[in-house]
């Protein structure tokens, strides 16, 4: 990977700025219509005054709740799951079938049966967000493990490494940088699932306030929203990718 | 060789006889009374399910086949905008450097902005009418497909590049002979991947305020509380997409010929 230098962040930010700038002027010189496009600085003074800051931190805060607890849960399965199917021959030639019928069906289409299956409370959110954390995990983790080179088990094995030793302290930081990359995906897409189900069965969280929103026609709290929305997943995500690099990196020079 | 293909089958021939055992089970659980039919619709209810869909139709008679042709054509039309905006702009952005260094944080932002979140906007600009499903879908489209161009783009090995200037190709005959082809593989692998977005926010995008497509269907026999024609809806969105994904494969290997080689050294 390249280093982010001087330019880069210049240019950058030049870019940011530029665009910031464009949207602010269009929507104050009125070639957009305000009501259907305020200026970004109008959208979160109006934001900030309609709603109180704590009802924003509890939103914020139930999303990212709902997201962590679909993500940890998705994602040790489908570490634990892909590992064992990469590992076992006999629990991948049993598991990989289903696996590969369930996995084309996207998992916003579970909400309906989600919500027959637990209600309409938190455990429908966030199975749903179990699924869409676990399909990327598992096939990336599985991917991982059959790509690990058989000279390093080998010359592991040589050395005495067997069995559940070879796989711990072998195979699985072979397959970390797999497993890395597919639990980042699954970090994405459960963040995404997370707002789709917000909007569509939800009375909290960043996804409702939005809807909410749209229905008392704050333009500027839907721009708000969205803006929010966009910050906490990027925010996360470079948490997640510096994570990575803090214990992935350690073995894998990328 | 021959030997590879039998243990593939013996492993197909596990695989598919778990999953009938489950179906199987699932049958017999359901016949006996130990879950709910209610709850898990068995097997033969969701044959049923899929003959009515296709012969009567749910809900007010709207049939799978007019189901399936919406959704398709809804994300062929979000899809097709994207692709013919994100692909020239790429291009573009990543022969030009300095744009891709101001561009870089732009796009990164729009990517992390939730796609489905833009929902309550378009609707509020556009209304709740088609319009805002497929615009939605391009949007989520377009920056998978931006990025992965520009990557393509950016990332042609310089050494192809530097050997057709040697041989005096025109800058023009370089772009169009060297460079494109070399990006091509990888423009197409986004456009894989963005059709799988594209997928992902129409099912989404469709439970919200229409009776026609996947994403309605799923959504209308919950309300009416058919489950087995949810299921059986679920079960022709998977279809559709796996169709969608394999479709996609074929076409690469049909168009990109030249790609054959690297997909199979990487299969290996």
């Amino acid at each position: 990977m390249k280093r982010a230098g001087a330019p880069h962040l210049f240019y950058g930010t030049a870019g940011i700025a530029l665009v910031l700038l464009s949207w602010e002027m269009a929507a104050r010189s009125g070639l957009v219509a305000p009501e259907a496009l305020p200026a970004p600085t109008v959208a979160i003074a109006v934001a900030f005054r309609t709603i109180p800051t704590q009802d924003l931190l509890h939103d914020v805060t139930i999303s990212l709740a709902r997201v962590t607890a679909g993500f940890v849960i998705g994602g040790s399965l489908g570490v634990a799951i892909g590992i064992g199917a990469g590992w076992y021959r006999w629990f991948g030639a049993i598991l990989r079938p289903l696996l590969e019928l369930l996995r084309p069906i996207p998992p916003l289409a579970w909400i309906p049966m989600a919500i027959i299956w637990f209600g309409l409370g938190e455990p429908s959110k966030i199975f749903v967000i179990v699924l869409g954390a676990f399909f990327p995990v598992v096939t990336n983790a599985y991917k991982g493990m059959l790509g690990i080179d058989p000279t390093i088990l080998r010359a592991a094995q040589t050395m005495g490494v067997h069995g559940f030793k070879l796989l711990l302290q072998v195979a699985l930081p072979a397959a970390m940088p797999d497993i890395a990359i597919g639990l980042r995906i699954g970090w994405g897409l459960s963040f995404g699932i997370l707002v789709a189900a917000e909007l569509i069965a939800a009375n909290s969280g960043l996804g409702y306030l939005i809807m909410h929103a749209r229905e008392l026609g704050q333009t500027s709290v839907i721009i708000f929203g969205i803006l929010a929305i966009g910050s906490v997943n990027l925010t996360t995500d470079y948490f997640i990718g510096w994570l990575i690099r803090r214990s992935v990196g350690r073995w894998h020079a990328t | 060789m021959r030997g590879i293909n039998r243990h593939r089958l013996v492993n197909v021939l596990i695989g598919g006889s778990f999953v009938a055992l489950l179906l199987l089970a699932w049958e017999g659980a359901g016949e006996a009374g130990w879950i709910s039919s209610y709850r898990f619709p068995v097997p033969t209810k969701l044959v049923d399910a899929c003959w009515e869909l296709a012969t009567v139709g749910f809900p007010d008679g709207v049939t799978i086949w007019t189901h399936f042709i919406t959704t398709f054509e809804r994300i062929l039309q979000g899809y097709g905008l994207a692709l013919i905006t994100a692909i020239p702009l790429g291009i573009i952005i990543g022969r030009i450097e300095v744009l891709d260094w101001m561009l870089l944080p732009v796009i990164t932002f729009a990517r992390s902005i939730a796609t489905l979140s833009l929902l309550p906007l378009i609707i509020t600009w556009f209304g709740a009418g088609e319009l805002a499903k497929v615009l939605l879908i391009a949007y989520g489209c377009f920056w998978v497909m931006l990025t992965q161009t520009i990557a393509a783009v950016k990332y042609v090995d310089p050494i192809y590049i530097r050997a057709a200037e040697t041989l005096e190709a025109s800058s023009v005959g370089v772009f169009l002979r060297v460079v494109l082809p070399a990006a091509l593989p990888r423009i197409f692998a986004g456009a894989r991947t963005a059709l799988g977005v594209g997928f992902m926010v129409i099912v989404g995008a469709e439970m919200i305020g229409t009776i026609k497509g996947l994403g309605a269907l799923v959504m209308e026999a919950r309300r009416f509380y058919r489950t087995d024609m949810t299921v059986a809806g679920m079960m022709m969105i998977g279809l559709l997409g796996f169709g969608i994904s394999a479709g996609l494969l074929w076409l690469e290997r049909w168009v990109l010929p030249w790609n054959r080689g690297l997909e199979q050294v990487r299969r290996s």
